[in-house]
C-alpha cells in the first residue's frame, strides 16, 4: 500500500514537473503516417528496412521542429501494420489504416502481394502510396486515370533490360541462363519479363521453380546443372533463398557465374553464407560506400543494429520527397499533393540524383521513379561496385 | 540426368535430410510418446540450437566436436526451466499441449527476432571444402552433418536399449501407468526424456543453421517436417519415426532432383493422406483401440 501511495505521489511529482514542457510539444498538431511492412516472417528484413527508412526521415523532421503545411506545424508519427507478406493481411491491414485511423498518407507494403492487395482499398479513398513491388499492376491497373501510387525503387520492367545487356556485353562466352524461383504468382510473374530479356539477347535459357518456404534446393540444381549452364541468375529471390541458391549450387559442383538481376541486400547474403558468396554478382539499390549516403549510414547505425537494407534508403528518400512535395502543396489535400509530386522533376533527391517519373508509355501513369542502380560483386566478404547503370527509360 | 554421378548426389542429399528430419522428429516423438505432449515448440528449441552454435562455435570459436554437443546441451538444461514453467502443466493433455506450446513457440520465435534480429545469419562450418570423388561432388559440411547425427543417433540407441534410465524411459513411453507400478520414477524420467529429446532438437538446429540458414524462422519447416515424419511412422514410435524421416528426406531429395519440386510435394504429402486414411496408426505405430 505504501508502495502504491509512493508511486502515485512520484507520477504527481512527475507529471508536474513536466507539465510545462508537454504543453510546449503539444502545440504542434500530430499528422499520422501509415505504414504496411511484414514485420514477421520471412519478409522481416524487408518490412524492417521500410519501416525503418520511413522513421528516420520522420525523426529528421520532428527533430528540425515539424513540417509546417498550411501555416499549422505538423509532428509527424508512424502508425505500422505488420502484414505478414501477405495480399489478405495488406488489405486488411489497409482497411483499418484508412477507413478507422483516418490515414491519408502510406508506405509500403513491401513488394508486389500485399501492394496489390492494399491498392483497392488506398485507391479510391485518394491515399497517397508508395511501394516498391516489381508487379506491372502494381501501377498499370483500374485506377491510373487517377492514381496515386508511386513507386519508390525500379522494377524488372526496369533494370532487367540493362542488367541483360550487361551481361551481353561483359561476358561473352556466356550461352545459356538458368533460372529458378518460388512456384507461385508472384515468382512466375518475376522470372517471366527477365526470361524474355534474355531470350530477346539472343540467349538460351532454362528454368524451374521450387516451394516457396523450401530450404533444400539441391534437387533443382541438381537438374540445373545437368543443363549444361553458364550463368544462374537468382532473379528475385529473397535474401535468404538466394544465400542458399549460391551456397547449395556450388556444392553440387556449379562453376559458372552466378547473378542476382533483382532484389536487395548483399549484406544479408554475405551474412547468410560467409565466404560461399566470394565472385556473385548482384544487383543492388545502395552502394554503402557512396558519400552522398554517409548522413544517413550513420543516422541508421546509431538508431538501430543489423545490415542496412536497400529497402530503407529507398523509402527514406520516398518520404523526404513526400514532405517536400506537402511543403510546396501547402496543404494536406492528397490530390494537391499528388500533383506536387508529378511536378517536382529535377527536385534534388536525398541519394539518387534530380527527381525523375517515367512509366507513362509502359503503364499509362508517371510514377515510376528512374533511379541509378548497381552491378555489386561480392569479394572478401563486401561488396565492391562492379558497375553503376542508370536506365534509360525516358 | 539418370546417370550414376547424379544420382550418387541425390543419395548423399536424401541422407542428410534424413539424418535432420530423424534428429528434429526423434525428440518430437520421445515427447509425446512419454508425456502426451504435441511439442509445437520444438521448432524454436531447434532454432536455439543455431543460435547456441552460432555463438559458442562461430564467436567463441570452440573446437568443433566441443561446441555442438555443448551448445545443443545448453539449450536441453536452459530448456528445463520452461519444463518447469510450462511444460509440466500440459503433461498428459495433448491438446492443451498443442495450443498452449504453439503460444510458447511463437513466443520464443518473435524473443529470438527483439534479441537477435530477423536477418538471416551463417555459422562456418568445420569443413566448408566441397570433395571431388570421380564426378561426384561432396560437401564437407553435409559429411560432417550425416556422421554427426549418426553418432547421435547411435548413442541414444544404445542408452535406451543397454542402460537402466533407457530401458525405463521406453517402458514409460509403452505405459505409463504400468510403469509407475513397476516402480519407475516418473517424474525423473520426464525430465530426463525432456532433456533427450530437446538436446537433438538443438542438434539438428546447429546442423540446419550450419548447413542451411539461420534465423528466428528457421525452425517453423523442420517442426512441420518432424511432424510429417512422426505421423508417418507412427506417433510415439521411435524405430517409426527414424523410417517416416528417412522416407522424407529421400522421397524429397528422389522426387526433387527426377521430377520436379512440385510433383515431389504432391507425391509426397499424397502418400501421407492415403497412409493415414488405410492406416492412421502410422507406418510403425500401434493403434489406440489395440
Amino acid at each position: 500500500m505504501k508502495l502504491t501511495k509512493g508511486l502515485l505521489a512520484a507520477g504527481v511529482i512527475a507529471t508536474a514537473a513536466l507539465g510545462p514542457q508537454m504543453s510546449s510539444a503539444q502545440e504542434n498538431e500530430e499528422l499520422k503516417l501509415g505504414v504496411i511492412a511484414a514485420l514477421s516472417g520471412g519478409g522481416t528484413a524487408w518490412g524492417q528496412g521500410l519501416l525503418r527508412g520511413v522513421e528516420l526521415a520522420v525523426d529528421e523532421v520532428n527533430g528540425a521542429g515539424g513540417l509546417t503545411i498550411g501555416g499549422t506545424t505538423y509532428d509527424l508519427t508512424i502508425t505500422p501494420f505488420d502484414d505478414q507478406y501477405n495480399a489478405a493481411q495488406a488489405k486488411t491491414a489497409a482497411e483499418r489504416l484508412v477507413h478507422e485511423e483516418g490515414i491519408r498518407y502510406l508506405f509500403g507494403p513491401v513488394g508486389s502481394p500485399g501492394a496489390l492487395g492494399s491498392i483497392p482499398v488506398t485507391q479510391p479513398e485518394g491515399v497517397i502510396q508508395f511501394v516498391d513491388g516489381y508487379a506491372t499492376k502494381i501501377l498499370d491497373n483500374e485506377y491510373k486515370d487517377d492514381l496515386f501510387v508511386f513507386r519508390t525503387g525500379l522494377s524488372s520492367s526496369e533494370f532487367s533490360k540493362p542488367v541483360v545487356d550487361w551481361i551481353h556485353e561483359q561476358m561473352p562466352d556466356v550461352k545459356k541462363i538458368g533460372v529458378i524461383a518460388p512456384n507461385d504468382a508472384v515468382g512466375q510473374q518475376a522470372i517471366s519479363a527477365l526470361i524474355e530479356r534474355y531470350e530477346s539477347q539472343g540467349f538460351e535459357v532454362w528454368s524451374d521453380f521450387y516451394e516457396r518456404g523450401s530450404k533444400e534446393f539441391t534437387p533443382v540444381l541438381l537438374r540445373m546443372v545437368t543443363q549444361g549452364v553458364d550463368l544462374f541468375d537468382l532473379n528475385s529471390n529473397a535474401p535468404g533463398e538466394a544465400a542458399l541458391l549460391i551456397k547449395q549450387a556450388r556444392e553440387v559442383g556449379f562453376s559458372g557465374q552466378i547473378l542476382q538481376a533483382g532484389g536487395a541486400g548483399v549484406r544479408e547474403i554475405v551474412d547468410a553464407i560467409g565466404s560461399a558468396a566470394d565472385g556473385f554478382l548482384k544487383y543492388d539499390v545502395i552502394d554503402l560506400n557512396d558519400p552522398a549516403l554517409s548522413d544517413f549510414v550513420k543516422a541508421y547505425e546509431a538508431k538501430y543494429s543489423g545490415p542496412i537494407n536497400g529497402l530503407a534508403s529507398q523509402y527514406y528518400s520516398a518520404a523526404s520527397i513526400l514532405f517536400e512535395a506537402m511543403k510546396r502543396a501547402d496543404t494536406l489535400d492528397t490530390i494537391a499533393v499528388r500533383d506536387e509530386l508529378e511536378n517536382m522533376e529535377g527536385w534534388e533527391t536525398p541519394f539518387y540524383g534530380p527527381l525523375n517519373w517515367t512509366g507513362e508509355d509502359f503503364y499509362g501513369v508517371n510514377h515510376q521513379i528512374v533511379i541509378p542502380f548497381y552491378i555489386m560483386k561480392v569479394v572478401d566478404g563486401e561488396g565492391v561496385v562492379e558497375a553503376k547503370i542508370v536506365p534509360d527509360l525516358d | 540426368m539418370f546417370s550414376p554421378a547424379v544420382l550418387g548426389q541425390v543419395l548423399i542429399n536424401g541422407i542428410s535430410l534424413s539424418a535432420i528430419y530423424i534428429l528434429v522428429s526423434l525428440g518430437f516423438t520421445l515427447l509425446f510418446g512419454i508425456m502426451r505432449v504435441v511439442n509445437f515448440a520444438h521448432g524454436a528449441m531447434a532454432m536455439l540450437g543455431g543460435y547456441a552454435l552460432y555463438y559458442i562455435y562461430g564467436e567463441a570459436n570452440l573446437p568443433y566436436l566441443i561446441a555442438m554437443p555443448l551448445a545443443a546441451a545448453s539449450v536441453a538444461a536452459l530448456a528445463l526451466v520452461l519444463e518447469r514453467l510450462v511444460y509440466r502443466w500440459f503433461y498428459q493433455k495433448m491438446f492443451q499441449s498443442m495450443i498452449g506450446l504453439l503460444g510458447l513457440d511463437m513466443a520464443l520465435v518473435y524473443s529470438a527476432v527483439i534479441i537477435w534480429g530477423p536477418h538471416e545469419r551463417s555459422i562456418p562450418s568445420p569443413i566448408d571444402t566441397v570433395y571431388r570423388l570421380g564426378p561426384l561432388f561432396l560437401s564437407g559440411s553435409k559429411l560432417v552433418v550425416i556422421g554427426l547425427a549418426a553418432v547421435t543417433l547411435a548413442a541414444f540407441y544404445l542408452f535406451t536399449h543397454f542402460t537402466k534410465y533407457g530401458l525405463a524411459m521406453r517402458a514409460a513411453a509403452q505405459d505409463v501407468e504400468t510403469a509407475e507400478v513397476q516402480g519407475i520414477n516418473t517424474d525423473r524420467i520426464y525430465m530426463l526424456a525432456f532433456f533427450i529429446a530437446i538436446f537433438m532438437a538443438a542438434m539438428a538446429g546447429g546442423f540446419f543453421a550450419q548447413n542451411y540458414i539461420l534465423s528466428p524462422f528457421m525452425g517453423e519447416r523442420q517442426l512441420m517436417m518432424a511432424f510429417i515424419a512422426v505421423i508417418l511412422g507412427g506417433m510415439g514410435s521411435i524405430p517409426g519415426v527414424a523410417l517416416g524421416g528417412l522416407i522424407l528426406g529421400m522421397a524429397e531429395s528422389i522426387l526433387g532432383t527426377y521430377f520436379g519440386s512440385t510433383t515431389s510435394v504432391f507425391v509426397t504429402f499424397g502418400a501421407v493422406i492415403v497412409l493415414l486414411i488405410v492406416r492412421p496408426w502410422g507406418l510403425l505405430g500401434i493403434p489406440e483401440n489395440r
